[in-house]
């Protein structure tokens, strides 16, 4: 084994857990010395292909035999929670995947055990890694549109457009299922990242259309004491979205900011010189901003994350982008929603 | 190395595929809503002097592809550059259900189900490496089936399934890939990579040869992973005996005015170009300037 390189382990090998195998496996100073899945199918496949990989079906005896340094763990929500805190205890770094928990408390748990630890914690809201979207803070951040005053956050996808069995982990709520665990919350974590946590959560309506136990659409409003407002609208089940979408229009006191993945367009009420902006509109796409990334698969956002986490450990990066302690404002919006919300069954 | 065509035709117009704007894209999906606008639009092409398209194996394809069947005697000379799989099928499929069972449910309606399939629905462990190749024969006769007929010169891998396994770094899924197409379909295998000095390095290492690999090639270095650098020194040192080179996304989806594009690509070291465009003035003028 090599001495130079991190050693890592993978729980949780469906979509995710592939989509992560592959990225980091690419990475120089990486080695991933285990999988842990509970489908004996998907881990017989990898063995037979990667001889020396160790393979296991319980997360513990990937972490006490194969001793990676840090693990990635991409299981259902529900089982976040146990696995990080038995990461914990035996002093391995955790990148884990969005949402955080499936509850409040168990977020809070875990944040402060981190914090007094000088083991890297990452959880994987990917957007924060995407080249508009940051193109866009940054602009936001230099007062480009003046203060803020209103967004309107938008997430669509086609993931659910049939009535469901309600089998899979997404179609229940204790496990992290349902729209607003699986898919709101990269936008509320989107909107932390612009404007910290919002002071308070009203107005959550959510609609069950297809999902046999979970909501599919959900609206809330989100507002802070210094007088900014902010509304989201998310649904996993419009079909005209062929692949996801996620845009966030803000308004402010000199005019205001759309952006999604592809691009920007900017409207200014005054021309401003130093950025070479016209007074009116201005359209930016993401071939302006883009940075190559080092490996691409699904795009570079994944790969930025990771990398990030990697580098973290590695000691060649300072900045996390999304440690334990910012995913749980994340938790604590969702608690609001979920503590004050109405129900519509379609 | 059967030399591949030099222009070719691609299809992201088509089928509401647009990579800057949603708007644009929704445009494009109206306009060829009605599938005669689109066997207008390779007509112009023709006319144009293309003799090569690139066609994922989507829904709309099958239907394209018979066109092109019952009217062989007008389009004898066309060669056709599949690519598979339609990654969206699958997508929806995988996350109502799980990676194994969508594979099953897949394979099961095409009637090709065998015994290896039956094991992977049990949970069974008891899979050999045999079986997982096999398994990936019949994904990939299930797609190209509708190309059949067809005078197929290259069958590409989608980048999205290319990249994953690239990072796998997997020897076997690759040499299997490649000698399946060659030896069944009698085509030459290739891949499509937005990480190609990745991809040819590795191709490299495991003296997989004969292969066509197509990536994202701009000015800009847009989408080309993971840096313009790299790209421009493998491709300049690349001997197209073994790989012949086909760019794609060379206008960087619009942020490069076609002159300036052309001229960069004129100057590398590539054999084949992949273009779609969907006015007469685009496909006229794109093949104007890559014939310089
Ligand atoms: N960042 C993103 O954009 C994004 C996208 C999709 C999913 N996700 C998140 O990734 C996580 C996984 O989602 P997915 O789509 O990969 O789901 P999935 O259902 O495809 O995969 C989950 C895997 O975990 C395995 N598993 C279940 N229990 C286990 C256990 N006790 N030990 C080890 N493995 C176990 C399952 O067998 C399965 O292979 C979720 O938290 C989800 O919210 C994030």
């Amino acid at each position: 084994m090599d001495k130079n390189k991190i050693k890592i382990g993978i729980i949780g090998f469906g979509r995710m857990g592939i989509t992560h195998y592959s990225i980091i496996n690419s990475h120089p100073n990486v080695e991933i010395v285990s999988v842990a899945d509970t489908s004996k199918t998907i881990l017989s496949i990898l063995k037979k292909f990667n001889k020396e990989l160790n393979v296991y079906t319980d997360y513990k005896e990937l972490i006490d035999e194969s001793k990676p340094d840090a693990i990635i763990i991409s299981t259902p929500p529900n089982l976040h929670y146990p696995i990080i805190k038995y990461a914990y205890e035996r002093g391995v770094h955790v990148f884990c995947e969005k949402p955080f928990t499936a509850n409040k408390q168990q977020a809070e748990e875990l944040t402060n055990l981190f914090a007094n630890s000088n083991l890297v914690n990452q959880i994987g809201f990917a957007a924060r890694y995407g080249d508009v979207l940051n193109k866009a803070k940054e602009l936001i951040d230099q007062k480009v549109i003046g203060d803020a005053i209103r967004f309107k956050g938008e997430m669509f996808s086609c993931a659910i457009i049939k009535k469901t069995s309600g089998t899979n982990w997404r179609d229940n709520e204790e496990n992290g299922g349902g729209v607003v665990y699986e898919m709101s919350s990269h936008m509320i974590d989107l909107i932390n990242y612009f404007f910290g946590e919002p002071d308070n959560v009203a107005g959550t309506v959510r609609n069950k259309v297809f999902s046999k136990n979970v909501d599919d659409l959900v609206s809330t409003t989100l507002i802070y004491n210094n007088g900014l407002v902010g509304t989201l609208y998310i649904n996993w089940s419009d079909e005209s979205y062929r692949k996801p979408m996620i845009s966030l229009e803000v308004f402010g006191s000199k005019g205001k900011i759309i952006a999604d993945f592809y691009g920007y367009k900017i409207f200014l009420s005054k021309e401003n010189k130093e950025l070479n902006l016209r007074k009116g509109w201005n359209t930016f796409y993401l071939t302006d901003v883009y940075k190559p990334t080092p490996f691409y698969v699904r795009g570079g956002e994944f790969t930025n994350q990771l990398y990030n986490f990697v580098e973290l450990i590695l000691g060649n990066q300072k900045t996390n982008l999304c440690d334990f302690a910012e995913a749980l404002k994340t938790e604590r919006i969702i608690d609001l929603m979920f503590k004050n919300s109405i129900t519509i069954n379609n | 190395m059967n030399q591949i065509d030099k222009i070719v035709f691609g299809d992201n117009q088509f089928f509401g595929i647009n990579h800057m704007s949603q708007e644009k894209a929704q445009q494009l999906s109206e306009q060829f809503y009605k599938i005669q606008n689109i066997f207008n639009v390779y007509d112009i092409a023709i006319d144009c002097g293309i003799k090569a398209i690139m066609l994922n194996s989507n829904q709309r394809a099958i239907d394209i592809c018979d066109y092109f069947r019952k009217n062989e005697s007008k389009y004898s000379d066309l060669n056709w550059y599949p690519s598979i799989p339609y990654p969206h099928k699958y997508a929806n499929i995988i996350s109502e259900k799980g990676i194994f069972p969508a594979i099953n449910e897949l394979l099961f309606s095409n009637n090709t189900a065998s015994g290896v399939l039956g094991m992977i629905a049990k949970g069974s462990s008891a899979i050999f490496t045999k079986d997982v190749i096999k398994l990936m024969q019949m994904l990939i006769d299930a797609e190209v089936k509708m190309f059949k007929g067809l005078n197929i010169k290259v069958i590409f891998l989608q980048n999205v399934v290319t990249d994953l396994l690239l990072g796998f770094g997997i020897k076997e899924v690759f040499e299997e890939y490649c000698s399946y197409i060659e030896n069944k379909y009698k085509v030459i295998p290739g891949l499509i990579t937005l990480n190609l000095p990745y991809c040819i390095t590795k191709l490299k290492e495991w003296n997989i040869k004969n292969v066509v690999i197509c990536s994202s090639i701009n000015k800009i270095g847009f989408t080309m992973s993971p840096n313009i650098a790299s790209y421009e020194e493998i491709i300049l040192n690349n001997n197209p005996n073994e790989y012949q080179i086909m760019a794609m996304s060379t206008l960087a989806s619009g942020a490069i005015p076609p002159i300036e594009a052309y001229e960069y690509i004129n100057n590398q070291n590539i054999q084949s170009v992949v273009f779609g465009a969907s006015s007469k003035k685009h496909i006229e003028e794109t093949v104007r300037l890559l014939k310089g």
